[in-house]
């Protein structure tokens, strides 16, 4: 679904992605962490074209992301994303916010992809929120809508930039268990955040970024227990004790 | 001052007030049409990944912004027919109000545009937008909302600035003030009937803007 071959990346002097290798296969869960600014945004950025990478290949969904006759628009309605900071277009209520790219994007009538749309408020619990508009949804309910907004597309990956990192503490469950049961159903994903529990549920693997590099892969189990890295380890001190 | 007004004659007078009236609102309109398209041309230049489109966009703006709007008025007055231009007095006031304006008005939406936050285009480019769809569906409506106050500024300016087309013997309201000042020898007569004739016109302008604002305010519970 995802393959990174020897991918760099550089703002400027900046080595932000430092050769990276990487494969995400069809149903696999791959949690991203590591310290602020060692790339993991940069690398999750990329698989949708966000961000374009100097040297390497990259192919996603068998988009080739180098080649420079990619037709990124049809691979970002493929792909997913959701922000740490929401970025629900805030003139739109949810079910608008939901239907939007389904109906100008995909095509879909606005009666199918309100069916769509409504389904999905639904399943992630907002049933009762359609007409709101953002400024009047919690952040953990706005993040919600976010989610289904990405999947009303029906992509075939999803990419999470640290989801839960802007919401109050209250409020992180309700994302992540939307996240949980997304994992379970089947969903590709790969899920940048710092939520430990999160990754011992329902990650396949877990990665450890340092400068740019990918330091550490590993199963959870093994990722918490015996990171090999020195880094890791005292990374996850670090996460797990305060 | 006031009470020694001579009404008498400015009522005489109020057939050619209203004409000249009249005259202005459509010139103005006219003018104000034209900025909108001009501006909304230029600042989708200006913000268009070509270096050069985005450097004669830039261009105008400051050719506008650097030069008084008389210079303007004679530079097209004098300058088109040289050229083999020739067109009506009031056609070439239109251009030169519209000219001058679209300038500002490509400011002015510019500026909203930039105030529409980089994660909003993330979220639209993400899920597939063309460029188009990103303007038309999410940037535009969110970047124009703000805009409309110092829009309709800009049309109250444009109104005033109207004036200087009496220099360029179009008549409009101006003229039409000068008239009863050079017919009668009564210049206060005339300047204040022009001045009461303005002050309709922008609150005309206001009660628009207000309507305006009042059917779109920020969408929420009522
Ligand atoms: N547009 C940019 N221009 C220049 N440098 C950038 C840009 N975006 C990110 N960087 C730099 O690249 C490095 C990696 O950034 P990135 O956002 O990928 O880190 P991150 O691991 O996601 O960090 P955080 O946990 O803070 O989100 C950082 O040093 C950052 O300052
Ligand atoms: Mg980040």
């Amino acid at each position: 679904m995802i393959e990174f071959t020897d991918v760099h990346k550089w703002f400027g002097s900046l080595h932000v992605l430092n050769d990276i290798s990487l494969t995400v296969t069809k149903g696999e869960v791959v949690v991203v962490c590591g310290r602020s600014g060692s790339g993991k945004s940069t690398l999750i950025r990329c698989i949708n074209g966000l961000e374009p990478f100097q040297k390497g290949r990259l192919v996603v969904d068998g988009f080739d992301l180098g080649s420079s006759s990619v037709r990124l628009r049809e691979l970002r309605m493929e792909v997913g994303f959701v922000f740490q900071s929401f970025n629900l277009y805030p003139h739109k209520t949810a079910l608008e916010n939901v239907t939007i790219a389904p109906i100008h994007v995909r095509g879909l009538s606005k009666a199918e992809a309100e069916v769509r749309g409504r389904a999905l408020l639904e399943k992630v619990g907002l049933g009762d929120r359609m007409q709101n508009y953002p400024h009047q949804l919690s952040g953990g309910q706005q993040q919600r809508v976010a989610i289904a907004r990405s999947l009303c597309m029906q992509p075939k990956i999803m990419l999470f930039d640290e989801p839960t990192s802007a919401l109050d503490p209250e409020m992180i469950n309700e994302v992540l268990e939307v996240m949980v049961s997304l994992a379970r159903e089947g969903m590709t994903m790969m899920v940048v955040t710092h939520e430990m529990g999160f990754a011992r549920k329902v990650a396949d693997r877990v990665i450890f970024m340092d400068r740019g590099a990918i330091v550490e892969t590993a199963d959870p189990e093994t990722f918490f227990t015996a990171a090999k890295s020195e880094r890791t380890r005292d990374f996850l001190s670090k996460v797990l004790h305060h | 001052m006031l009470g020694s007004l001579n009404t008498r004659v400015m009522l005489e007078y109020l057939p050619a007030i209203w004409q000249g009236f009249l005259s202005t609102l459509m010139l103005s309109a006219a003018g104000f049409a034209g900025a909108l398209a001009l501006g909304i041309v230029a600042c989708a230049l200006s913000i268009q990944p070509l270096r050069w489109l985005r450097l004669s966009a830039t261009a105008y703006v400051d050719a506008i912004r650097a030069t008084p709007l008389l210079a303007q008025l004679y530079f097209l007055y004098f300058g088109l027919p040289r050229l083999g231009v020739v067109l009506p007095e009031a056609l070439i006031g239109v251009v030169a109000l519209s000219l001058n304006s679209g300038a500002y008005v490509a400011e002015i939406i510019r500026s909203g545009i930039l105030a529409i936050s980089r994660g909003q285009v993330e979220a639209a480019i993400s899920s597939g937008m063309t460029y188009l769809q990103r303007m038309r569906l999410i940037i535009l409506p969110q970047a124009l909302r703000p805009t409309i106050s110092p829009l309709i500024g800009q049309a109250i300016v444009l109104v005033k600035d109207s004036s200087l087309l009496s220099l360029i013997s179009v008549v409009e309201l101006t003229r039409a003030g000068q008239m009863i000042a050079i017919d009668r020898f009564m210049p206060v007569e005339g300047l204040v009937a022009t001045a009461l004739a303005y002050l309709l016109l922008y609150y005309l302008l206001k009660l628009v803007a207000g309507a305006w604002s009042h059917q779109n305010r920020l969408p929420g519970p009522a």
